[in-house]
Parts: C-alpha cells; sequence; structure tokens
C-alpha cells in the first residue's frame, strides 16, 4: 500500500475505493436497501432484492478498478 | 443408512490418504510444515483462502440468519469480499516480503520482531488464540447437527468423525496438505451447495425458478426481501455496522497468514480477480439466495417456528440446518448424503486453517518465543503437530458451552477479537512511526474493553457496545496505538531498514522496476 501512496494512480485507485465504500454506506444509510415509495421491496430481473443487487454493484466496482490498476499502473506488477 | 457410512468411510479415506501423502513428501522441516514450503501457487492458494472462510457457516449460520432476520446479513459477505481483497491488494506483498527474507513463519513473529518485544508477542499469540479456539470447535459441533438431522443418530458422532479427520489431516499434512485438501473439499462443498440450491428450485418452483419463489414470498412474506426484515433487526445503522465488521476481514489471523505461504508476488495481483468474480459474484450468492429467498419460500418461518416449538428447540437452531431440512424433505435420501458431504468439507477446510494457525502461534511464538528460544526444528515442528490435540479439545469444550446463534459467534465475538491485532499489523507494516508502547497499550486496550462490552450486562443491555461490539473496542484499539506510538521515541533505524526499506528494494526486484 506504501508504493500505492508514491503515485498518481495509486492515489487516484485508493481514493475511488474509499468512495465507494463511503457511498455503500450512505445508500444503506438512506434506507436504498428498504422497501420503495410504494411500501414494497424493489426486486429486479424478476428475483434480485436489493441487499443483493447494491452487494454486486459493489463488487464489480472494486473488480474494474482493481483490474485496471493492477494490471496498468501497479509498480510491482 | 448402509449408504451414509459408506460414503462417510470413503471421504475420509480419501482425506486420510491425502494428508498421508503429504507426510511422504513432506521435508520434514518447520517452514514445510508451517507454510507449506511457501510453495503456494495462485490457484492453490484462492481455494485454500475461499474455503478456510467458507465454514460450516455458510452452509449453517448465514442462510440460517437470513431465514429467521431478513436479507441484511448480507452486508457482512459485501464487506468481507473487500476486506480479503484488500488484505491481498494492501497488506499481503509486505507480509510475504517480509517473512521471505527474514523467514519468519507467524504473522505474530513478523510483528514482535517489527516491535522488538516478546511482551507484544505473548500478548498478541494470547489474544489471537482466545477468539479463534472457540470458533474452530463450532465447525465440528455444526457438522454433528447435520449429521443428527440426516440420519437421526446422536449428533456427537458427526462431531467425532469430524474432528478425527481434521486432526489426522493437520498432524500429518501440514499447511501444504490442508491447502491442497481444500481444492477437494471446495468442489464437494460448491457442487452440494449448488447441485442441492439447483435441484430445489426446480421441484418446488417449476414455473420459474427463483422467480416464482420470490413472487410467493412477495404474496406472504414480504418483508423478507427487503430491510430491515421480518423483525426490523437491520435497521440503517446495522447495516451499515454489519458492512464495516465485514471489511475487518483483513484482520483474520488463518486468512493473512496464507501471505506468507505464497510462492511469488505475482499471486498479488492475481488473487483479488478471483476474489471478487468467483468469490464475491458467484460463490457467496449461492448461500444467499438459499437463505433469503429458496428456504423461506419452501418453508414459512412461521411452520418451522411451531415445528421447533413442538421440538422443544429455539426457532434459530432449527434455522441454522433449514438448507438441510429442505433438501431432506424435497429431495431424495441419497442426495441428502452428499449435502452432509459437502458440510464436512466446509467445516473440516476452516477448522484445518484455523487448527494449522493456531497450532503455528502455539509452538513458534509460546513455546520457542518465549519458553525454549534454542528450540529445533524438529522439536518446534513436533510441538506444532502435537498442540493440535489440546488445541481441538479445548475448541469443543468452549464450543459446547456457547449457545448462542452460530452466525452471530462469528460476527459478534469471533470478528471483533480478530479486529483487536489489526492496528497493530497495520500499523506495524505500513507506518514507520508505530512503536512497541503504542502496540502493547493498543492490543490491551481493545481486548480488555472488548471483554468487558461482552461482560457487563445491564438491565438485559450491554452498555459499553456501541453500535456493534467492534466498534468502541476497535476505535479505543486505533486511538491508543496513535497516540503512544506519537508519545514514545520512534523505532529504531535499524528496524526501519529492516521492515521498509529492504521490503520495498525487494519487491522492486521481484518486479524488475
Amino acid at each position: 500500500m506504501r508504493e500505492m501512496t508514491r503515485h498518481w494512480p495509486g492515489r487516484i485507485y485508493l481514493f475511488l475505493l474509499l468512495l465507494s465504500i463511503i457511498g455503500f454506506i450512505a445508500f444503506l444509510v438512506v434506507g436504498g436497501t428498504g422497501v420503495g415509495p410504494d411500501g414494497l421491496p424493489t426486486i429486479v430481473f424478476g428475483w434480485m432484492t436489493m441487499p443483493l443487487v447494491i452487494g454486486v454493484a459493489f463488487v464489480i466496482f472494486w473488480l474494474i478498478t482493481y483490474v485496471v490498476y493492477f494490471f496498468f499502473f501497479w509498480p510491482y506488477r | 443408512m448402509a449408504v451414509t457410512i459408506i460414503a462417510l468411510a470413503a471421504f475420509g479415506a480419501v482425506v486420510i490418504a491425502m494428508a498421508a501423502y503429504g507426510y511422504k513428501i513432506s521435508a520434514k522441516t518447520a517452514e514445510d510444515y508451517m507454510l507449506g514450503g511457501r510453495t503456494i501457487g495462485v490457484v492453490v492458494m484462492f481455494f485454500f483462502v475461499l474455503f478456510a472462510i467458507s465454514s460450516a457457516w455458510t452452509f449453517y449460520g448465514f442462510p440460517g440468519l437470513l431465514y429467521t432476520e431478513g436479507p441484511g446479513y448480507v452486508m457482512f459477505i459485501w464487506g468481507s469480499v473487500a476486506g480479503f481483497a484488500g488484505l491481498y491488494m494492501f497488506l499481503g506483498p509486505r507480509l510475504w516480503a517480509l517473512a521471505k527474507i527474514n523467514r519468519f513463519l507467524s504473522p505474530v513473529e513478523v510483528l514482535a520482531e517489527r516491535y522488538e518485544s516478546k511482551g507484544l508477542r505473548l500478548i498478541l499469540s494470547i489474544s489471537i488464540l482466545a477468539f479463534i479456539v472457540p470458533y474452530i470447535g463450532i465447525q465440528p459441533l455444526g457438522v454433528g447437527a447435520g449429521f443428527q438431522a440426516l440420519t437421526g443418530l446422536p449428533a456427537i458422532w458427526g462431531a467425532i468423525y469430524t474432528t478425527v479427520i481434521l486432526i489426522v489431516l493437520v498432524i500429518l499434512g501440514g499447511m501444504r496438505i490442508v491447502a491442497w485438501v481444500n481444492i477437494f473439499l471446495g468442489v464437494v462443498y460448491v457442487s452440494a451447495l449448488l447441485g442441492s440450491l439447483f435441484w430445489v428450485a426446480a421441484v418446488l418452483f417449476p414455473d420459474g425458478g427463483l422467480v416464482q419463489a420470490v413472487s410467493q414470498l412477495q404474496q406472504t412474506a414480504p418483508a423478507m426481501l427487503s430491510d430491515p426484515g421480518p423483525v426490523g433487526r437491520y435497521t440503517s445503522i446495522a447495516l451499515a455496522g454489519t458492512f464495516v465488521v465485514g471489511l475487518l476481514a483483513f484482520a483474520w489471523p488463518h486468512v493473512a497468514i496464507g501471505c506468507m505461504t505464497a510462492r511469488d508476488k505475482s499471486l498479488f495481483k492475481w488473487f483479488p480477480l478471483l476474489i471478487f468474480i468467483f468469490g464475491g459474484l458467484f460463490f457467496y450468492i449461492i448461500p444467499f439466495v438459499w437463505g433469503s429467498i429458496v428456504a423461506p419460500a419452501a418453508i414459512p418461518v412461521s411452520q418451522l417456528a411451531a415445528e421447533a416449538e413442538a421440538a422443544g428447540i429455539p426457532l434459530q437452531e432449527a434455522a441454522d440446518r433449514v438448507v438441510q431440512t429442505v433438501i431432506q424433505r424435497t429431495l431424495p435420501q441419497w442426495f441428502g448424503v452428499f449435502v452432509l458431504l459437502g458440510v464436512i468439507a466446509a467445516a473440516v477446510s476452516t477448522a484445518a486453517v484455523q487448527l494449522m494457525t493456531s497450532s503455528v502461534i502455539v509452538s513458534r511464538d509460546v513455546v520457542q518465543g518465549i519458553f525454549k528460544p534454542d528450540a529445533s526444528d524438529q522439536q518446534i515442528t513436533a510441538w506444532a503437530r502435537w498442540s493440535v490435540v489440546v488445541i481441538v479439545i479445548l475448541s469443543l469444550v468452549a464450543s459446547m458451552l456457547n449457545t448462542g446463534a452460530m452466525a452471530l459467534y462469528l460476527t459478534d465475538v469471533s470478528v471483533p477479537g480478530f479486529a483487536q491485532w489489526a492496528p497493530a499489523l497495520v500499523g506495524g507494516l505500513l507506518w514507520k512511526r508505530g512503536t512497541r508502547q503504542g502496540a502493547i497499550a493498543a492490543t490491551v486496550a481493545g481486548v480488555v474493553y472488548l471483554v468487558l462490552s461482552l461482560l457487563i450486562v445491564v438491565d438485559g443491555n450491554r452498555p459499553l457496545i456501541i453500535g456493534h461490539p467492534v466498534i468502541p473496542s476497535l476505535l479505543v484499539n486505533t486511538i491508543v496505538y496513535i497516540v503512544v506510538s506519537k508519545l514514545t521515541p520512534r523505532p529504531s533505524e535499524a528496524i526501519e531498514t529492516q521492515f521498509f526499506d529492504e521490503v520495498d528494494d525487494y519487491l522492486r526486484a521481484e518486479s524488475g522496476s
């Protein structure tokens, strides 16, 4: 991690991950996984509940940023 | 019954044969026994770590809690995926390089040398063992519950069977074979969990599968499909707290030690890819779907509650084995046996790694590190092997005394306990200014706060817990670490050179940059 803080791509990578964690928590705090305005649970593709959807989105975000940084910018790659 | 016994005998024979083979090919050195000779590649490492962290808890406790309290508990999984990947991205390369350059055999040894303190070595060893040992015993007991549900025989036979396999595997095989066996166990485990899900969904929900199951829940129990869940437990704060607890997965000692077994640095580049894709986007979704969709649609919670009451057991105990109950009531009996093998695989794969980690700490850090520094390589290997038996007995006793929900024991006791070495670990690897006094004061303060917060109960409440047991204790731990480190003299130049400059140079040289 020390090597990441020594160059701009690394700092941007760490910042994006931090932002995603804050965003994830903020989404939970504002009730994003609760019922919708109609009082019913939000279901995606007929079976995915919001706690699953938000988690999958979070993992995909981490996956994309990791691939970009570790395969193109990581000093020890 | 005969099919069950034959299947269990064949399964046990395969695992024991692999352990015996591992003993035959091992180099009989401490490094080989404790860290697999530092030769674990990325694929084996992936199975090793994924199934080290996916225990009977993933089969029983996790879906069991989703079943009774709704989908909010899955936030622990999303945090854990980030935590495990973070360990390998941020701390792993340095921990691996340090251990390889200096021939360190345990993560506690790394920190004891970094902070130049035998006292810290003892404190960290005791605190890690205190929180990891009870969790080991949960695994065989979890299998016992499944064994009883399938065969009707007393749970103790399932627990004894699993314990014997576990002891033989760890004593003979060592870390390398524990890692290799995890591939076999992982395949059995995933086949059982995923195969049963597809089959049950096809039988019970033929007109749309999961879509039909969700549609049914929307009619009968819509609270199961969103937060805060049917009992209102997962409020916004509880969800955020559960997610943060998951993030602390980077500090699980039996996962951290995996970094030290890596063959080379490239592992740390590839490993997170497997964790994100196979772990986060595939594997952990299976028990989630089981516990939050299929099981409640197949057996309504009210029905299971009535059955539990009639049987004189708490609802959560019945819920912890709801996946197996659904399988038994829906699929042929022979498949139930296969599922039981999957549960045993899940339990053994986790407990074996935890047992290895515990025995390394007992032998290398407590016995050799504190009491007998001149012990030979052979002696510490022998102590590590025989400490396994003592640890297993202690863990079974501790687990039998614990009667809480399996899932909550992990997140409310073990994880907060594991987290108490996190500030010393992160600071020791990344912050030059972290000092011995800071690490000792912080670890003691965090552990004492955590234990008090769990023990002190006033009017049914625990007043020292704010949000979740890990949050205040880790906060106290971190603040004490930073403040005391800043107030005490910085570590020597020799330590800075050994633990920072040399590591940077080594990693740069390894990558040719």
